[in-house]
């Protein structure tokens, strides 16, 4: 069942009994996107022609940078003698975000559908799923589909006699967040430790194996099937804003409301319309107190700014954060900033991988400087020297985005909510400490 | 439990690693896959596992060991019957985490990191978030989530593994 402002086209079957099977896809529509592809209008379908509806769609990545999906697929070179990889980002683990999970143990031959028409657009034979290794039920339902695609001959050699292949396999993550990140991915799926390479050269060229690959977000490749269907003008309608960020988008909700959860609704709908109507609003006798939009490395909002904000790329951008991954926690009044912070910070300072010394030490000393301040051992020159080396953790020093993602998920809160961090030392002054 | 002396993989483990080779062009893909397949077999990665996964996928020991060491969820020792591991990341500490880590404390006598005197809990706190924010806090317990927890669901629960053990 549909909640209020929820526009259900990807999460249509989410809730039926039995969604992950094929029979239950098939019955919603399932797999038609595909036959139209290769049998009735295959004509039509050329690889560039799936291209250009990909890029009419404006759909854009789902996996946080958001970027389009049309154009990262032109940017795979074909004919290049090698074969070309599709992989699927299943690494799931930005706090707060908790969307692909429900595709992949409740509407996972979306996925693959999706998949095998990324392969048709770039001339892949082969793709994988890459999905961390916590989903162990995850990881079940999506192996259980892909038996029943090739059972069905949606995958593997001449599908539906068309002549065409492509092959799907899957891959556990083992725990370590960085795995999210693409390169580290496909390191990862090579068999090594998950150290994101230095870029240029990009996947798209030399991705895994290093031949031609495209990495792209589970929710990114379950809403091709409905633009093949239905078309990319239709799909860039969807959303309310501005046609730019187009479609639905799914968002995860959790932290201080009624009803947390997953919901698809139009790109460029209120923020705050969400929070009261779709998620079901604060705890009652509590105010809202703060957002964090799209996982935890995205700048907290205050309560003004989300007031004010829409949710669609831009909206966000404007106001000095971003959609991400959709994954939203909201704070209320009860919130203690400084403690929110310590798990933020404990959580990057675990998960650096360590090849750059920025990040390395930089996340260490983070983590350190909000346990003094806890413990009531900190000066308030700690909090100075905080905002004074975070501004050169990232911004080009490292090999991924890992550090600008610490930096742009701890400094905000330090800088909007400082007066709380202050009020930390001044308990630590006075012997109180916690 | 597989023995680990001399690991070799089940013939259950074994079946799947075959259709696993024929499914990456780089057999140096399969060291995680093995790497699985060996902890499903013996509950952690033993010391004999180590050669032997490495010879199977055709890659060095110190690459197999290397590999071992980034990835939290494998292990070189051996785990309790039940591994816990309690989510404390934002939303689950928004939630209520802390009472959930002061339950197992309190419950089994044990720290993070500690395995019960009979073997049955090893707990660990999980920095990481697990995707289970909206249905926070939970804990995961071998490979299942026990989401919506509350102090007095996750003492029924260990209860439970205790008399099913
Ligand atoms: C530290 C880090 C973690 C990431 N984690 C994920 C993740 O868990 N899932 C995901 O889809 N993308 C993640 N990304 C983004 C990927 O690098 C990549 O941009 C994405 O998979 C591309 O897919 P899309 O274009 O469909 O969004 C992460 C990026 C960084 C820097
Ligand atoms: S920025 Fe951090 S996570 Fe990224 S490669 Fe460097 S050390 Fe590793
Ligand atoms: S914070 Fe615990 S599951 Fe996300």
């Amino acid at each position: 069942m549909a909640a209020p402002l929820e526009k259900r086209i990807i999460l249509a079957d989410y809730g039926k009994p039995d969604s992950h099977t094929l029979s239950v896809y098939e019955a919603g529509g399932g797999y038609s996107a595909l036959k139209k592809a290769l049998i009735s209008e295959k004509d039509k379908w050329t690889p560039d022609a799936i291209i250009n509806e990909v890029k009419a769609s404006n759909l854009r990545g789902r996996g946080g940078a958001g970027f389009p999906t049309g154009l990262k697929w032109s940017f795979v070179p074909r004919n290049t003698g090698k074969p070309t990889y599709v992989v699927c980002n299943a690494d799931e683990s930005e706090p707060g975000t908790f969307k692909d999970r429900v595709i992949l143990e409740d509407l996972p031959h979306s996925i693959i559908e999706g998949m095998i028409l990324a392969g048709l657009a770039l001339e892949s034979g082969q793709g994988y799923i890459y999905l961390r290794g916590e989903f162990y039920k995850g990881w079940q339902r999506v192996d259980a589909a892909i038996q029943e695609a090739y059972a069905k001959g949606y995958l593997g050699e001449n599908i539906l006699g068309s002549g065409k292949t492509f092959h799907l396999a899957t891959y556990r993550g083992a725990g370590a967040y960085i795995c999210g990140e693409e390169t580290a991915l496909l390191e990862s799926l090579e068999g090594r430790r998950g150290h994101p390479r230095l870029k240029p050269p990009f996947p798209a060229v030399k991705g895994l194996y290093g031949s031609p690959t495209t990495v792209n977000n589970v929710e990114t490749f379950a809403a091709i099937p409905h633009i093949i269907n239905n078309g990319g003008d239709w799909f860039k309608k969807l959303g309310i804003g501005n046609e730019k960020s187009g479609g639905t988008k799914l968002f995860s909700v959790s932290g201080h409301v009624m009803k947390p959860g997953v919901y698809e609704v139009p790109m460029g709908i209120s923020l705050i319309d969400f929070i009261n109507e779709t998620a079901g609003g604060i705890r009652p006798g509590k105010e809202l107190k703060a957002v964090i939009p799209g996982g935890s490395s995205t700048p907290v909002m205050t309560r003004q700014e989300a007031m004010r904000a829409k949710l669609d790329y831009e909206s966000m951008a404007e106001i000095g954060t971003f959609l991400g991954s959709g994954g939203m926690i909201v704070l209320d009044s009860s919130t203690d900033m400084v403690q929110l912070t310590k798990r933020l910070a404990d959580f990057y300072a675990h998960e650096s991988c360590g090849q750059c010394t920025p990040c390395r030490e930089g996340s260490k000393w983070i983590a350190d400087i909000i346990d003094r301040l806890i413990d009531g051992n900190a000066v308030e020159e700690d909090l100075t020297t905080l905002l004074s080396f975070t501004k050169n953790m990232g911004n080009g020093t490292t090999i991924c985005p890992f550090a600008d993602a610490n930096v742009m998920g701890v400094v905000p809160i330090v800088e909007k909510f400082y007066d709380e961090f202050l009020y930390y030392l001044e308990k630590g002054k006075s012997g109180e400490g916690k | 439990m597989r023995a680990v002396e001399n690991y070799t993989f089940s013939a259950k483990a074994e079946e799947r690693f075959k259709k696993l080779e024929t499914q990456f062009p780089e057999r140096e893909s399969l060291v995680l896959w093995a790497l699985h397949l060996v902890q499903e077999d013996a509950g952690y990665i033993p010391p004999s596992a180590i050669s032997y996964v490495a010879e199977r996928v055709g890659v060095s020991r110190s690459h197999v060991q290397g590999v071992i060491s980034f990835y939290a969820m494998f292990h070189d020792k051996p785990m309790g019957k039940f591994h816990l591991q309690v989510c404390v990341n934002a939303s689950c500490w928004l939630a209520g985490s802390d009472e959930l880590e002061k339950t197992i404390e309190n419950h089994l006598r044990i720290r993070p990191g500690e395995t019960t005197p009979d073997g049955l809990f090893t707990y660990n706190r999980q920095g990481e978030c697990l995707a289970s924010c909206g249905t926070a806090p939970v804990v995961q317990v071998n490979a299942d989530y026990h989401e919506s927890m509350t102090p007095q669901k996750l003492e029924t629960l260990i209860e439970q593994l205790k008399r099913n053990s």
